[in-house]
């Protein structure tokens, strides 16, 4: 029997975009056809629920996964994490298509996902190129690099399997999980099949860059945040969101929060401090600023809500990052800017 | 059906049909009388343009109040993929699912089955003839606008 490296879930566009459907249609059928690798099918990862029956499937999948989905991989690895669906993130060599070489990204100094089972979870954006050929190499060198991962680590081939056994051991799937997993053709191509998904809208936090400062439990007035047993930052009541109000995102010092739907890349979870880092210059000549934007987008809600607006009183955020020592403004970001560039 | 007289405004060749049977808001939206509301929708005019129409999302939830030309929503299509704003201040009460799920009602049905939200309002909204003027006097700049951007 072939031992499968590793599963490929494809998570569906909401949109009927030809495009997009052809291109996830391509992606199934060539890993269908591969037998290196099992594949699935799902609804958009975001849409999902924490009982459809798709996000059971994936919490019942054992070993590595690749997942491909219209989203920043920050967004859709924290996303699955969020859903139970953990483990390390995989390094991918997909470049994203406003990724600017030029600009250092600084190390995360989040605390960091918890409980991590020993797999990797390689998030792909489908949206970085029109051609499945782009993802099915990315696919083939993952497959590959896990497969000298684990010969480095166990040279004869019993131990692999042994590995495997253990992985199933360390989980506990459910006997309706077993079955999907032991069929997914069941959840391949053509929908049909597929439960139905509303349209969701909630924040996702990236641990990696999250410091649990709590910045976004203070400002958020809607009660979508708590704490986990550890006393770490969460996500408790997603549904409680407003949807369209990225205000929380805004306060973020470390650009943690996530809503993978928002038309503003920085928002989207783009990589890098798309926000911080670049300068912007519309800030000069009077445009709104991050945190004006959140109290503004703030008070629109609460106004909705029927409840009264707060502007500026509560829940403002006490700190934001290189501002320890001096309160720094635009033009210090401005001049510093200009000196990182090396004029 | 008692039918006030359609209106048609040529797009080129094409005929976009400006139906007698409701009002309009300048930025392309029908209402109709439904009940004690109105249903609102995109006219064959903005249909035309955004052509096949692939994803629509709203950024608000339904029973709430809206301004005029606030954005409220999303629309991607072969053409374009646009912000939606609310044709004037008023209150969103439900939407359409339908298109939500399968957006194609919009093309294949956009005066009936295609319809976006049901919406309660006081503004003033323009007659049939009052949005062929529109249409009349915006259509040189919306080729203009069309060519420059597909250049």
């Amino acid at each position: 029997m072939a031992t499968k490296t590793l599963t490929v879930v494809v998570s569906q566009s909401p949109s009927k975009n030809p495009a997009k459907r052809h291109l996830e249609e391509e992606l199934v059928a060539a890993c269908m056809l591969d037998d290196t690798v099992d594949v699935a099918v799902v609804p958009h990862l975001y849409n999902l629920d924490s009982n459809h029956t798709g996000t059971l499937f994936l919490q019942g999948l054992r070993g590595h996964l690749v997942v491909l989905s219209w989203m920043y991989p920050r967004a859709s690895h924290w996303l699955l994490d969020r859903t139970g669906i953990k483990g390390h993130q995989g390094e991918t060599m997909l470049e994203e298509e406003d990724e600017d070489e030029d600009i250092e990204i600084p190390e995360p100094q989040g605390v960091g996902g918890v409980e991590l089972p020993p797999r990797n979870l390689y998030c792909l954006d489908l949206g970085v190129d029109s051609d499945p050929a782009v993802f099915l190499e990315e696919i083939a060198r993952i497959v590959e690099e896990l497969r000298s991962v684990a010969a480095a680590a166990a040279p004869s081939d019993e131990t692999v399997q042994t590995v495997e056994l253990m992985d199933w051991i360390s989980g506990s799937p459910k006997p309706e999980q077993l079955e999907k997993y032991l069929d997914p053709m069941s959840v391949l191509t053509g929908g049909e099949d597929i439960e139905p998904v509303k349209r969701r809208w909630y924040p996702v936090i990236d641990y990696e860059r999250c410091t649990n400062c709590m910045e976004c439990i203070d400002f958020c007035l809607f009660g979508v945040y708590g704490v986990d047993t550890l006393d770490r930052i969460l996500v408790e009541e997603q549904d409680n969101c407003k949807k369209g109000c990225p205000a929380c995102s805004r306060v973020c010092p470390e650009n943690a929060i996530v809503f993978p739907q928002h038309k503003e890349p920085a928002v989207a979870g783009a990589l890098g401090d798309v926000g911080a880092l670049k300068i912007d210059l519309s800030k000069l000549f009077g445009n709104i600023t991050g945190l004006d934007a959140a109290v503004s987008e703030r008070d629109v809600e609460l106004l909705r809500d029927g409840r009264e607006a707060v502007g500026a009183s509560v829940g403002m955020p006490k700190r934001q990052p290189d501002q320890d020592s001096t309160q720094r403004d635009e033009i210090d970001d401005l001049f510093d800017g200009l000196d990182a560039m090396d004029l | 059906m008692p039918m006030t007289d359609n209106l048609v405004f040529m797009m080129g060749e094409y005929e976009a049909l400006v139906p007698g049977d409701r009002r309009y808001a300048e930025n392309h939206l029908w209402l109709k009388d439904d009940g004690d509301a109105l249903k609102v929708g995109l006219t064959s005019y903005a249909v035309r343009l955004l052509q096949d129409v692939f994803f629509l999302d709203w950024t608000i939830d339904s029973d709430t109040e809206v301004r005029g030309r606030q954005e409220i929503g999303e629309i991607e299509s072969s053409k374009a993929v646009s912000s939606l704003f609310a044709p004037c201040d008023g209150h969103v009460l439900e939407f359409n699912d339908a298109p939500l799920e399968d957006p194609s009602a919009i093309n294949t049905s956009g005066y009936d089955e295609g319809w976006l939200y049901r919406f309660r309002t006081q503004a003033t909204l323009l007659s049939p003839q009052d949005y062929l003027e529109v249409l009349n006097d915006g259509w040189e700049d919306t080729q203009r606008m069309i060519k420059g951007q597909l250049n």
